[in-house]
């Protein structure tokens, strides 16, 4: 922690009481989230918000808008453009328009396992931040949302047993309706507040979210079945437009950076334990867990390395970050076998 | 067909669970030790200082142990044992230990009271929410207080369980209890189920899924089932409704009405004299969050 009575911050403050104009050295982001107050994340958040602006003597304060109140993620980006905010906690694939690269821990079926994130993370979120970073975003740190896994109310083991069920899509969602689509599996497009009673009414039958997401969105009373196979993983962020976050100093930066990477580590390591808690906690609630079977596993892996193609061919994301984290996943697989 | 969105759960359950000591006249219990413990209860509700009810509430609760271990198949001491461990562990206890052990203790007092008047809930935490839902469809209204019981006691329970994602779990069950007390007698207790609901039906922001006008429904309807008694009611209403549609109208005029209340309504002192309090500090707070 940075001493308040440090020289450089004597010198901040003696400037700050010289200028007529000193108020352009305090700033207040406002921040918009989806993330509902009260929950971990926004816990977390707000407490590095309360420790910045009192290590920074009040330059530097965070407002919090959570639980969606400014809108999906693409809207907090629309705000964020035209000012009206000035940063989002976001999924890590809402800022994909604007740093491609950053959606490559998100395609389908791109790792097997945590040890598999965690290798590739340690060696690649830098590469991540400074996507971000070129799009004009700071960034601290990833936060793990976890693996989506599918919960069914049978027992899906193969590949037609789940192509004739009723597969719920986001209906906002354009990356995972193309999955569903290369997988040449039909999909209802709902929206997040129906998936439950289409649950319940046998609208859908077919799922896919977090274990975390499946108890709190209480879908797991729906469900009989969860299929042990990790669909795809993603991660949230803290965002801040940089020609807001210019505004504070170097000084000042450094703090906010500090506290709020730390932050964002905490969160990291919460969810991860509380995935693997949420995980265990479905089966001792009565849900089952089952394998897919291999043979189907290798075709559906197939088809999202096609789709991982055709995306790569669409130059929506590059080739060095693609080739890169196919080095590591294949040095990591080379390893453990 | 996949969510990012995953919201750890959120549970602002009921900080002060209602002191409602149930004890009414059994065959089993005598009518003397019947009248002392509603008198007891009488006073606790009726106090409007925190301190003494929580330095003189132990004494009741090792008291009505006793009564319980002499009367084990008493359904209303059962409940009285449950509510008051349950309401004194939500209001008083911070030791996350004496916490656990005082929830578990209610809960488990309310599924031996369920046991006696309901067989099919006998063993209620091992039932699954499609048991249950089938379990609770031929209820009838004479079951709503072994279920308010069940069902506060749950909720108590899970809200000292709140990372342990098992215990999460349950909360839809907790709910589907709430919601059968609701259709069956909306009124038992001054609509306190509907308060229940109503911090349930406020966990989500609509983003996630939730859906609060049906949260700020139960609120209401907790308020008006009480006449306007229950300053509690709406004290959760502005922090957990209002706050999380950002509303700021209703939060600052729902707690000003708290304020400007006379906390001294028979039945009623304690609980809005904890409401007065906290709709204090969530006025001093608001700037910092709207």
């Amino acid at each position: 922690m940075r001493s308040l009575f440090s020289p450089t911050f004597l010198s901040i403050v003696f400037i700050a009481l010289l200028s007529s104009a000193n108020t352009s050295l305090a700033a207040t982001f406002k921040i918009a989230t989806l993330s509902p107050d009260g929950s971990a994340w926004m816990v977390k958040m707000r407490a590095a918000g309360k420790d910045i602006e009192a290590q920074t003597n009040g330059r530097v304060k965070f407002k919090f808008y959570p639980g969606g109140v400014m809108g999906s993620d693409s809207a907090v980006i629309r705000k964020m453009k035209i000012g009206q905010l000035h940063g989002g906690a976001l999924t890590g694939g809402a800022l994909a328009k604007a740093a491609p690269d950053t959606q490559i821990y998100n395609l389908p079926f791109m790792f097997k396992s945590f040890a598999e994130v965690d290798y590739v993370r340690e060696r690649m979120d830098d590469k991540i931040i400074q996507s971000f970073a070129d799009a004009g975003y700071t960034v601290f740190g990833l936060a793990e949302g976890g693996f989506a896994y599918m919960l069914a109310n049978r027992s899906i083991t193969d590949f037609d047993t789940l192509k004739q069920g009723k597969i719920w899509a986001p209906d906002n969602d354009i990356l995972v309706q193309r999955s569903m689509e290369s997988f040449e599996l039909g999909t209802i497009p709902l929206a997040l507040g129906d998936v439950l009673p289409s649950l319940q009414t046998g609208m859908v039958d077919t799922v896919a979210t977090s274990p975390i997401g499946a108890i709190a969105l209480q879908w797991h009373t729906q469900v009989t079945h969860i299929t042990d196979m990790p669909l795809l993983y993603f991660y949230g962020i803290l965002a801040l437009n940089n020609k807001a976050y210019k505004k504070v100093s170097d000084d000042d930066k450094v703090i906010v950076s500090h506290v709020m990477n730390s932050a964002f580590k905490a969160i990291d390591k919460i969810n991860r334990q509380d995935n693997i808690d949420a995980f265990e906690a479905l089966q001792a609630l009565g849900i089952q867990r089952v394998e897919m079977n291999p043979a189907d596993k290798t075709m559906m892996q197939g088809q999202a390395d096609a789709l991982a193609q055709t995306m790569l061919n669409n130059k929506q994301f590059s080739q060095p970050i693609f080739d890169e984290i196919q080095t590591l996943l294949t040095e990591f697989r080379g390893a453990a076998e | 067909m996949i969510t990012r969105s995953c919201p750890q759960l959120m549970i602002r359950f009921i900080l002060l669970a209602t002191l409602t000591v149930t004890t009414g006249c059994s065959s089993i219990i005598s009518n003397q030790t019947a009248k002392l413990a509603n008198s007891l209860s009488t006073a606790i509700l009726d106090n409007d200082d925190l301190q003494v009810v929580a330095d003189g509430a132990p004494a009741y609760l090792i008291m009505i142990d006793a009564l319980i271990s002499s009367s084990p198949k008493s359904d209303s001491l059962l409940r009285a044992g449950s509510s008051l461990n349950g309401a004194y562990a939500s209001a008083f206890v911070t030791d996350t230990d004496r916490r656990l052990k005082m929830t578990e203790k209610s809960l488990a007092y309310a599924e031996q009271a369920a046991c006696i008047e309901i067989k099919t809930l006998c063993d209620v935490r091992q039932l699954s929410y499609q048991q249950l839902s089938k379990a609770l469809a031929t209820e009838k209204s004479s079951s709503v207080p072994v279920l308010y019981t069940l069902g506060t006691a749950w909720a108590g329970w899970i809200q000292s369980r709140s990372s342990d994602w098992k215990a999460v779990g349950a909360l839809a069950n907790v709910k589907l209890i709430l919601e059968t007390i609701v259709a069956l007698d909306e009124g038992y207790e001054n609509g306190n189920a509907h308060l229940y609901l109503g911090v349930l039906g406020t966990v989500l922001p609509p983003a996630l899924g939730g859906k609060p006008e049906i949260g700020a429904h139960h609120f209401q309807k907790a308020i008006d089932l009480s006449q306007g008694k229950n300053l509690i009611a709406k004290v959760f209403y502005a922090e957990n409704y209002a706050r999380l549609v950002f509303d700021r109208d209703i939060h600052d005029r729902l707690l000003n009405e708290v304020i400007a209340a006379d906390a001294k309504t028979a039945g009623y002192t304690l609980m809005n004299t904890v409401a007065q309090q906290q709709a204090r500090a969530l006025l001093a707070s608001a700037d910092d969050y709207f």
